[in-house]
């Protein structure tokens, strides 16, 4: 099995095999699990790392969930390859740079688990859409099946035990991938963050980075991982994602509102430059796609074409246009195959109307 | 920026350069452009770790005697050694805690097959046998064995050893 396997499944995120939702693009649950008696992966010596990658391939790979799964270890895929991996969220930036580092995911890249991360384990669950329960449930019947098998460092005081202060205790980062272009567009997405910030959550983009949000994309998640049973911190993220989401669309209301025709004339004049542009950004794209998805949340486009938008944001990450191209290709080739490949998905698209929402 | 920084986290030069503000009190933290990626400089939780970090002194005086770390490690790379780092560096680490994480004990699962929290593990065998219904309605007798297995090894591990 090949990262280009990765690509050409369905799957939930790009195939619409889940529900896909207006607002809430996905939801994570990530959990940090380190073996008991051997240093982290950051100070092991690389006999130690690879003892490490062994015994957590070994368990892995006997788990049910990982049968007919892909199994990868960095150091022998390519640096696309990898990259695509980063992309798709299924394995992190630090990973792909890691020697012994590997990832185990299944076969509907629902679940993967890093291994020589900044811990040993990091067991990670995305479903498209707002689904914490399913996916924490996932996570658990995860955990439960490695416990036995690998024996995780665990104190009764401090819960499970990580490289990193900020992910002791539970190990638990629960997250949900929020499109957010109305409280952007109207200028309270600061005020958004600050909130978020000050109730112990965290705000960041599309693939972790700092402030300016590609396609109003924003990733939020608990900031806290000791001293809160896994329960609290699903339930405290939950309620500030519901409100975060009624936030979105009372902007949204507003905007439709306000600006009249001007609403949907912006939308209309992105889908006009996504169909005709020869040339297009990964940044411009995204811009003008989380345009199109707002659109088909607000009845301005079928809403069925909502997973046309979700895998053209996907595929237009620079890895993946080079991937699915087939050969690596410099910035500008990569503008023009992204605006190629942006301009025959949405050849069918009809016209933009006005919101029914 | 005139004079030159190093990185809160690796000790490499920095480039990326924080402020943050909080009860409108403003502080400053510098990154080297990996740290900055890899860790989110807008995230408060390093923010607030590397502050506690460069508070310290920078002598060695505590070494953990399973993997050979010391707190001038720590400081350094803002990780840990290895989970018995934990119990030597405990004390020191009570404030860092405190201070990142708001809380210093853990309340939460426990790995399968020691002591968890009763009312969880009910919760989880009520959410098995959901499941377990689903998955014999659906005739998937594997998954039902399984599902079997599991909500006997949790009930066993309720009653009182």
């Amino acid at each position: 099995m090949s990262v280009r396997d990765i690509l050409s499944a369905e799957n939930e995120l790009t195939h619409m095999l889940g529900a896909q939702q207006a607002v809430v693009l996905s939801t994570r649950v990530r959990l940090a699990r380190n073996l008991a008696g051997l240093p982290f992966p950051g100070w092991a010596k690389p006999a130690q790392r690879e003892e490490v990658a062994t015994r957590c391939l070994q368990a892995l790979t006997a788990l049910p969930r990982f049968r007919r799964g892909h199994v990868f270890r960095m150091q022998e895929l390519s640096d696309l390859d990898r990259a695509v991996l980063v992309e798709r969220h299924l394995v992190s930036k630090e990973l792909a740079g890691a020697k012994t580092g590997a990832a185990v995911i299944s076969r509907d890249q629902t679940c993967s688990v890093m291994v020589n991360e900044e811990d040993h384990l990091r067991i990670q669950v995305v479903k498209a859409g707002w689904h914490l329960r399913s996916a924490w449930q996932l996570a658990e019947q995860l955990d439960d099946g490695l416990a036995p098998r690998l024996g995780f460092a665990f104190s009764d005081r401090l819960g499970y035990l990580t490289a990193c202060p900020t992910n002791v205790g539970t190990g638990l980062r629960a997250s949900a991938m929020l499109h957010l272009p109305a409280l952007c567009l109207s200028g309270h997405m600061d005020k958004v963050t600050r909130g978020l910030g000050q109730d112990g959550l965290a705000v960041r983009g599309w693939l972790g980075e700092s402030t300016e949000a590609a396609g109003n994309v924003f990733q939020i998640s608990n900031q806290q991982t000791l001293g809160h049973s896994e329960e609290d911190i699903m339930k405290h993220l939950s309620a500030w994602i519901k409100s975060v989401v009624e936030q979105e669309w009372n902007a949204r209301r507003r905007l439709v509102a306000d600006e009249g025709e001007k609403f949907a004339d912006r939308l209309a004049r992105s889908l006009g430059v996504l169909r005709h542009a020869r040339l297009l950004t990964s940044a411009e794209s995204m811009n003008m796609l989380s345009h199109l998805r707002l659109a088909c949340d607000m009845g301005c486009l079928p809403e069925e074409r909502r997973s046309v938008v979700d895998r053209l944001m996907i595929e237009g990450q620079p890895a993946h246009v080079q991937a699915l191209t087939g050969a690596e290709l410099d910035s500008d080739a990569r503008d023009a195959r992204r605006a190629a490949a942006v301009r025959e998905a949405l050849g069918e698209f009809p016209e933009v109307g006005p919101p029914t929402e | 920026m005139g004079e030159s920084r190093q990185c809160a986290i690796c000790g490499q030069p920095a480039t990326v350069h924080v402020s943050h503000i909080a009860q409108g009190k403003m502080t400053q933290v510098h990154y080297c452009e990996a740290c900055s990626q890899g860790k989110g400089a807008t995230d408060p939780a390093v923010f607030k770790l590397a502050d506690v970090l460069s508070a310290q002194s920078a002598s060695p005086s505590l070494l953990c005697p399973s993997c050979g770390f010391s707190d001038v490690d720590f400081r350094k790379r803002g990780r840990l050694g290895c989970p018995v780092c934990w119990e030597v560096f405990g004390d020191a680490l009570g404030g860092l805690l405190a201070k990142v994480q708001h809380e210093t004990v853990h309340h939460g699962r426990s790995p399968a097959g020691s002591a968890a929290d009763p009312a969880v593990l009910r919760a989880r065998i009520e959410s098995l046998r959901r499941e377990l219904d689903a998955a014999a309605r659906a005739e998937d007798f594997m998954a039902a064995a399984r599902l079997r297995d599991e909500i006997g090894r949790l009930e066993s591990s309720l009653k009182p050893s």
